[in-house]
C-alpha cells in the first residue's frame, strides 16, 4: 500500500508530479505555487504554461492564485510547449516561470516545473530552498491592495519561432520531406504554425490536441516510433521522421527506410554536427547514455563528461562550467540541450539541428546514422527492496574489479568498447541495468548481470 | 481571554477574513473543493464584486472545484443577486459569489449558494463546515476534470427581466425621472448604470461607478458614509438618490431634499408595493421596524418575525410562501417573484414605481408612513453575559410579550428593545423603538441601566 501511494506523488528537488486525484491534490498545488511565489526575488512576472491534459485546467488555477497571493504578476501563455515558456522567461526579463505537464507521462499524471530568472532549472541548492519553503508553509502572502495581477499573452510561440529562425536556416530546411508524430501534445501548435507562416511542409499525426486518452504512450523511446511513426516513413517518401513526447522537450526519430531510431542516437548525431561549428568542447550526459558519444567526441576532439542519471544532475554539472566550453549535454531519453538556446532541453531545436545537418550533408537521416558504428545497447529491470541495494553494488563492484569503476550513480564498469551501469530507479524499487558492446550484443555480460541482481531480489 | 480581532472565520456562513496573512488562497481551494464535493460535481456559477482580491480569489477557488470535478461557469464581476439568480435560471449545481458584502475593503468571503441560488439552509451550512473539517473531498482524476466556460452576459439580462416583470417599466420610463447613484465603485458600478439608464429611462447622474478603483467610501452605505451623494441630489436637483454597497444586495436612498431615508423606511414602501400587486404574507426580523406591521395590516396580511441574518429571513420566507420579505436596517428587500435574495434592484425598482404611479415625490410618499423612532446601538460585551441581561430585562417587563428566538425581545404597548450578542465581534447589539425621542431614550437609558447591573 504505502509502496503504490508513495509512486503516485512525488516531491523532490525537480518540483511536484503525482497522479491527479490520486496523489497529486489542488492543495499541493497550491502550497507550491505559493511556495515558488515565496521563493522567487521580487520583481518581474512570472510565465506559465501548460500542456493539454484536462487536469492542467485545475492546476493553472491554483498556480495563479498561488502566485498573485504572493504578490507576484502573472503571464498566461496557454497551451505551449515547455521549451516557449523558457523563451518567454528570457524575452520578458521575468522573475522565473512554471510548467504544468507531465511531459512523456501517461495522461493521468501532471506535473510542476519550475524555472528561475535565467530561464533553466533550479539548481540543487534553489530547489532545496523551495522545498523548505514548501515544507515549512511559511508563505509570504501580501496584502490586499498589492496582489499581483494576471494577463495572457498568445503570441509566445511566434516570438519563439522567431529566435529559432535566427538561429536555423528556415528557407534551406523547409523543403525536406518531414513526418511528425505530435502525441497530441504542444509540439503540433509550433509546427503547424511553422507550417503556416515559414511555408514548411510537415505532415503531423496525432496532432489533435488531448486532454486524456493519448494516441499512444508519449515517451520518446523507439518502441513508440514503431507504433504509428515508422511504418508512414516509406509510403510518404519522407527523408526523415520525428516524434515528440506531450510537452516537447524530448524528441525520438525515425529513418527513411521505416526504422525507429535508438533513442540513443540523438546525443552522439548533434554532437557530430556541433563540436567541429566551433564554439564549446565539453558534452555533458549521464551515466547511462551510449559510449558512441566518446566515439564521436574524440574524433572532432570533445571530451564526454559522465554525471548521475537525472535532469537535476545535468542542471548541477552545466552551472560548473562557464557556456562557452560546453557544445551540449543531454541523454539517452531525446533530450538535449544546446548552448545556442541557453541550455534548454528543447525538442524543437533538436529537430531543426538534424534537418540542418540533413541538409549540409545531403544526406537522408538513415544515411547519416548508417554512417556510425554499431553499438547495441541492452536495457532491463529487476524489482528490488531499496535496504539490499548496497549489498548488491558491493557485491557487483568485487566482481567486475577488472574495468574502470565509477560509483557517482550505482555503479558503471568500463572496458574497452563494452560497459554497464546498474542503477536504482528514482522513481520506482526497482534496479535497472543497462549494458552496451560496440558492434554485437553484449548478451552473455548482460545475463551475467541480471543473474546477480536476482540474487539480492 | 483577551479579546482579538476576528480576521478570519470560518463557520456556518462560510469563510471570510482579511486577505493576505488570514483567509489565503489555499483555504478559499479548499473551501471551494469542499463545496464541490458537497455538490457532487456538477456545473457551479462563479461570480465576484470588485475587491482587488477577487480575481486571486476567484483562481483559487475554481483551482478547488475543479479538483472536486465540477464544471465551472464564470460570470466576471456581478452583483450577488445577479449571480443568484443566474444560479437558478441556468440551474446550475450551486454558486459562489466572492464578496465580503458591505465588510471593508481588505476582507473578501466567500458566499455559498445551492441549486436553486438561495444561500445555504442552517443544514446545509453545517454539513458543508463539517465535510470541510473532515477534508475528505472529492479528488477527480484526470478523466473526470471538467472545463472553465465563461459566461460575462447573459445574468445580468436574466435579472433585469425578473424586476421588470413587476413593475410598470414604459411608465416609469415615461416619467425619465432624475437619478442620482453612488456605487461605490462595486460590482453595481456598469450594472446599475445599464439598469437605471438605459433600461428605465433615467436621466442618471451617476458617482463612484469605475470598478477598477478602490471604494471611496464605507462599504456600507450608512446615512453617515453618504455625504457625496447627499450633495449630488442636491446640485442635480435629482428626484432620488440610489446607494449599494460592494456586492449590490443592499440599498440606501436619498430624497430629493437630500435626507438620507431609514432602511426600515425603505423596506415598508416595498413591502407596500409588493403587497399591492401579490398575495402572500411579509417576513423581517426582529430588529426590523413596527411600520412593516403597519403596512402589512393596511394589506390584512400576516408579519412574521425572524432572527437577524438573511438566511434566517429567507428561510421562513420559504416556508411560510411570503410575497416580501426583508431586513430593515440594511435596505434589503427580498422579493421572491424576483427570487428569494435580497437584491437592491428590486427595491430599486419598486421605489420608481410607487413615484410613477403616485406622481408623488419620495420623500412625500416616505412621509405618509406611520413615524417610529428608533435607536440602534452597540456595547462591547462578553458573549457569556447575554443571559444576565436577558434575566434581567424580563424582570423589568414582566408583563411584556417576549420573544427569545435570537437574544430577547421585548415588545411593549408602546414600542419594543432587542438585545442580541453579534454574530461576528464581541459586541451586544441593542435596538429600541417606540413613538417618540423621548422614550426611545428612557427604553435605551433602561437597557444601559440594567447592563451596569448584571456586570
Amino acid at each position: 500500500m504505502a509502496r503504490e501511494a508513495a509512486k503516485s506523488l512525488r516531491i523532490s528537488h525537480v518540483g511536484l508530479r503525482g497522479i491527479v486525484g490520486d496523489g497529486m491534490t489542488a492543495a499541493h498545488v497550491l502550497d507550491f505555487a505559493s511556495a515558488f511565489g515565496t521563493f522567487l526575488e521580487p520583481g518581474g512576472a512570472v510565465v506559465i504554461g501548460r500542456d493539454p491534459r484536462s487536469s492542467g485546467v485545475m492546476i493553472r488555477e491554483g498556480v495563479i492564485a498561488g502566485l498573485l497571493a504572493c504578490g507576484c504578476d502573472v503571464v498566461d501563455l496557454g497551451v505551449v510547449s515547455t521549451p516557449v515558456i523558457q523563451n518567454a522567461i528570457r524575452r520578458l526579463d521575468a522573475a522565473g516561470g512554471v510548467s504544468i505537464g507531465a511531459s512523456h507521462n501517461a495522461a493521468e499524471w501532471n506535473a510542476l516545473k519550475f524555472f528561475g530568472r535565467n530561464a533553466t532549472y533550479l539548481s540543487t541548492a534553489e530547489a532545496s530552498e523551495l522545498l523548505d519553503i514548501y515544507h515549512l508553509k511559511k508563505f509570504t502572502f501580501v496584502d490586499w491592495n498589492r496582489l499581483g495581477v494576471l494577463r495572457s499573452e498568445n503570441t509566445a510561440i511566434d516570438l519563439y519561432l522567431d529566435e529559432l529562425a535566427g538561429v536555423f536556416d528556415f528557407n534551406a530546411l523547409r523543403g525536406i520531406r518531414v513526418v511528425i508524430d505530435c502525441s497530441n501534445g504542444t509540439s503540433s501548435l509550433i509546427l503547424q504554425r511553422m507550417n503556416a507562416r515559414f511555408g514548411f511542409k510537415f505532415v503531423l499525426i496525432n496532432e489533435h490536441l488531448e486532454g486524456v486518452s493519448f494516441a499512444h504512450e508519449p515517451a520518446t523511446t523507439r518502441d513508440t516510433v514503431m507504433l504509428q511513426l515508422a511504418p508512414l516513413m516509406k509510403p510518404l517518401q519522407a527523408d526523415a521522421g520525428f516524434l515528440f513526447d506531450v510537452d516537447s522537450d524530448r524528441v525520438a526519430m525515425a529513418s527513411e527506410d521505416g526504422t525507429a531510431a535508438s533513442e540513443e542516437i540523438m546525443l552522439p548525431l548533434l554532437a557530430d554536427y556541433l563540436l567541429p561549428r566551433g564554439g564549446g568542447k565539453l558534452i555533458i550526459t549521464n551515466l547511462s547514455t551510449t559510449a558512441l558519444v566518446e566515439e564521436i567526441a574524440a574524433r572532432h576532439g570533445g571530451t564526454v563528461v559522465r554525471v548521475p542519471v537525472g535532469r537535476q544532475a545535468a542542471i548541477d554539472a552545466l552551472s560548473s562550467y562557464r557556456p562557452e566550453q560546453v557544445a551540449l549535454a543531454g541523454e539517452g531519453t531525446g533530450a538535449v540541450m544546446m548552448p545556442q538556446f541557453r541550455f534548454v532541453y528543447d525538442g524543437i531545436a533538436s529537430m531543426l539541428a538534424v534537418l540542418s545537418m540533413m541538409h549540409e550533408r545531403k544526406k537522408k537521416l538513415g544515411e547519416i546514422i548508417a554512417s556510425y558504428p554499431r553499438y547495441s545497447i541492452l536495457k532491463g529491470q529487476v524489482p528490488l527492496v531499496s535496504q539490499r541495494v548496497p549489498a548488491l553494488l558491493a557485491a557487483l563492484r568485487t566482481r567486475y574489479k577488472d574495468g574502470r569503476q565509477n560509483a557517482a550513480d550505482g555503479l558503471r564498469v568500463d572496458w574497452p568498447e563494452r560497459w554497464f551501469h546498474v542503477r536504482v530507479s528514482q522513481t520506482e524499487p526497482i534496479v535497472r541495468i543497462i549494458c552496451e558492446q560496440r558492434g554485437d550484443p553484449p548478451t552473455e555480460l548482460y545475463d551475467a548481470l541480471l543473474e546477480e541482481v536476482r540474487r539480492f531480489a | 481571554m483577551p479579546r482579538r480581532e476576528h480576521l478570519l472565520k470560518i463557520g456556518v456562513s462560510g469563510i471570510r477574513g482579511v486577505v493576505g496573512e488570514f483567509l489565503t488562497p489555499a483555504l478559499a481551494c479548499a473551501f471551494a473543493q469542499a463545496f464541490g464535493t458537497y455538490v457532487r460535481g456538477g456545473r457551479v456559477v462563479v461570480g465576484r464584486d470588485t475587491r482587488s482580491s477577487g480575481e486571486m480569489l476567484q483562481h483559487a477557488v475554481a483551482c478547488g472545484l475543479l479538483a472536486a470535478g465540477c464544471e465551472v461557469v464564470e460570470t466576471g464581476i456581478l452583483p450577488t443577486p445577479t449571480i443568484q439568480i443566474y444560479v437558478g435560471a441556468t440551474q446550475a449545481q450551486g454558486g459562489i459569489a466572492i464578496t465580503a458584502s458591505h465588510n471593508p475593503a481588505e476582507y473578501n468571503a466567500l458566499k455559498l449558494f445551492n441549486a436553486g441560488g438561495l444561500f445555504f439552509n442552517n443544514y446545509e451550512r453545517s454539513e458543508l463546515i463539517d465535510l470541510y473539517h473532515q477534508s475528505d473531498f472529492r479528488q477527480a482524476s484526470n478523466a473526470e476534470i471538467r472545463r472553465v466556460v465563461s459566461d460575462h452576459l447573459s445574468a445580468v439580462q436574466i435579472h433585469f427581466d425578473r424586476v421588470l416583470a413587476h413593475v410598470d417599466a414604459p411608465r416609469i420610463r415615461a416619467r425619465k425621472f432624475r437619478v442620482a447613484l453612488d456605487a461605490v465603485n462595486g460590482a453595481g458600478s456598469l450594472v446599475s448604470p445599464r439598469f437605471l439608464g438605459e433600461t428605465l429611462g433615467c436621466e442618471l447622474a451617476a458617482i463612484s461607478i469605475d470598478p477598477t478603483k478602490p471604494f471611496p467610501r464605507e462599504a456600507e452605505p450608512r446615512a453617515e458614509v453618504l455625504g457625496d451623494l447627499v450633495d449630488l441630489v442636491r446640485r442635480t436637483k435629482s428626484d432620488i438618490g440610489f446607494a449599494q454597497d460592494p456586492d449590490g444586495d443592499r440599498l440606501a436612498v436619498v430624497d430629493e431634499n437630500g435626507s438620507v431615508l431609514d432602511g426600515d423606511d425603505i423596506l415598508a414602501l416595498a413591502v407596500d408595493a409588493a403587497l399591492r400587486r401579490l398575495p402572500g404574507d411579509v417576513v423581517v426580523n426582529l430588529t426590523t421596524s413596527s411600520v412593516i406591521d403597519d403596512v402589512a395590516r393596511a394589506h390584512g396580511r400576516r408579519v412574521w418575525r425572524t432572527p437577524v441574518g438573511e438566511a434566517n429571513v429567507v428561510e421562513t420566507m420559504q416556508s411560510v410562501n411570503a410575497a416580501i420579505g426583508g431586513e430593515g436596517s440594511n435596505g434589503g428587500v427580498i422579493f421572491p417573484a424576483v427570487h428569494l435574495c435580497r437584491d437592491s434592484y428590486t427595491g430599486m425598482a419598486f421605489l420608481l414605481d410607487r413615484m410613477a404611479e403616485t406622481g408623488e415625490a419620495i420623500s412625500t410618499l416616505a412621509g405618509r408612513l406611520p413615524r417610529y423612532f428608533r435607536r440602534l446601538g452597540k456595547v462591547s460585551f462578553e458573549h457569556g453575559r447575554l443571559g444576565g441581561l436577558m434575566q434581567e430585562l424580563e424582570t423589568q417587563f414582566p408583563s411584556a410579550e417576549t420573544d427569545r428566538s435570537d437574544g430577547l425581545k421585548v415588545t411593549l404597548p408602546g414600542g419594543w428593545i432587542h438585545v442580541r450578542a453579534s454574530n461576528t465581534e464581541p459586541l451586544l447589539r441593542v435596538a429600541v423603538e417606540a413613538r417618540s425621542p423621548q422614550e426611545v431614550e428612557d427604553l435605551y437609558g433602561t437597557v444601559l441601566r440594567l447592563f451596569g447591573k448584571s456586570e
